[in-house]
């Protein structure tokens, strides 16, 4: 029976640490979002459903929205949930930076040269969202 | 709709999404998109953010457990990942000034045509193995796994790996302006053009949906379609349903799954298309 590779396993590991680490701060976010209750709660669902009818309420367009929001007094409970939503969606560029290290460190040059290749255009992509 | 019935309603659909994403190599978006649309009235834009999310969520869960059982094959998903990614990146710029009905019409036609591949899928369980290509051989595209359904060793190594290429820059540019997986082109340039098991293929484009999508994420993030409150509900249900949809899918055929999920997705297909035509559904 074929085991997985040390390449797939650190991969693995990543992806699943990844995942946990930002769902923990999802619920912890929509945990205390629902026990200290929200003033624009039912404007957030309205504009949800039509965003045309009114301004995005809570809605995070850059990390520094999500910091300032954290630090603030009292913290928006809706920040910590952008902030694991964010790991989320960096967790398959850690991934991939993870698959380059583990390939390189197998003496395979080609296929690390194409994960940097494939995280490169990660990089990329996050550099132009956040030129706008 | 309150905002508690929203988020519970949300997480319920969830699940099931990551759960169906998880076993057929889908990530979830492509069954998403309609539901939220249609059935509970979310912004098209919003729709599209959380989609990306739950592709995301479905990939992570997905790909950490197939790469455990030697299903996902890491090199081909980088290799192909080269193609997705750049036509995700063309994709998610388009998306932002395309207008809701054509993605609509779109996303119904990519829905269609997922159809029609699963259907000419029904009852293949292992695909022909091709002759071999230089390319392959070059970049070691080739694997193997134990299948437990078939009780043996399945060794494979892709074929026609040009036209797989192709497809893919296809696939990554319906992900970025859809804001869906696309996993259903990814399992058919891997299964149709390349000839890799099926379960290889769903599971390889499990590890592959999620970096194509981390391209466009961050477009729709900046953009603001990525709303913590619909978000949120959606990546902690995709997750729960993905980690059950792949210690499901080793108890099931690949044929029984695509009977059970085949109406569903031509169901979603009509609808969609409907929509995009501006013919209302009762």
């Amino acid at each position: 029976m074929s085991a997985p590779s040390p390449v797939d396993r650190m991969v693995a590991r990543v992806l699943l640490w990844g995942g946990l680490l930002s769902i923990s701060l999802v619920l912890g976010g929509l945990v205390v979002y629902a026990v200290a209750g929200h003033p624009h709660a039912r404007e957030i669902v309205r504009v949800i459903h039509n965003r045309e009818t009114g301004q995005a309420v809570d809605v995070f367009t850059s990390l520094g929205d999500v910091r300032r929001a954290i630090v603030r007094r009292p913290p928006d409970p809706l920040a910590l949930t952008a902030l694991g939503l964010v790991c989320l969606l960096a967790t398959p560029a850690v991934g991939v930076a993870a698959a380059a290290g583990a390939f390189w460190r197998a003496g395979d040059r080609l296929y690390a040269g194409i994960a940097a290749a494939v995280l490169g255009m990660l990089l990329l992509s996050f550099g132009l969202a956040a030129g706008g | 709709m309150s905002p508690l019935e929203l988020v519970v309603v949300v997480l319920v659909t969830s699940v099931l999404a990551g759960g169906a994403g998880a076993i057929l190599g889908l990530g979830g978006g492509i069954l998403l998109i309609p539901i939220l649309t249609l059935f509970y009235g979310v912004d098209l834009h919003y729709a599209m953010g959380a989609s990306i999310v739950s592709v995301i969520a479905t990939s992570s869960g997905a790909a950490a457990a197939y790469l455990r059982t030697s299903l996902s094959n890491v090199r081909i998903g980088l290799f192909l990942a080269l193609a997705t990614v750049s036509g995700a990146l063309v994709g998610a710029a388009l998306a932002g000034v395309a207008p809701t009905r054509a993605l609509q019409l779109l996303l119904g036609l990519a829905l269609a045509y997922s159809t029609l591949t699963t259907l000419r899928q029904l009852r293949i369980e292992l695909p022909e193995v091709g002759e071999a290509d230089p390319v392959a051989m070059r970049f070691s595209l080739e694997g193997s796994y134990y299948d437990s359904v078939l009780d043996r060793e399945v060794k494979y190594r892709a074929t026609r790996v040009r036209l797989g290429v192709a497809a893919m820059f296809g696939a990554g540019l319906l992900s970025g302006l859809l804001g869906i997986g696309s996993g259903a082109f990814k399992v058919l340039a891997m299964d149709h053009f390349m000839r890799l098991p099926m379960k290889v293929s769903t599971a390889t484009s499990n590890f592959m949906i999620g970096i194509t999508s981390a391209a466009s994420a961050g477009v729709y993030f900046a953009r603001g379609d990525i709303h913590p409150l619909l978000a949120a509900p959606v990546a902690v249900g995709v997750l729960a349903g993905a980690a059950a949809g792949t210690r499901l899918m080793s108890r099931l055929r690949n044929t029984t799954v695509r009977k059970i999920f085949l109406p569903l997705l031509a169901w979603l297909a009509i609808s969609m298309i409907l929509r995009g035509l501006g013919i209302g559904l009762p």
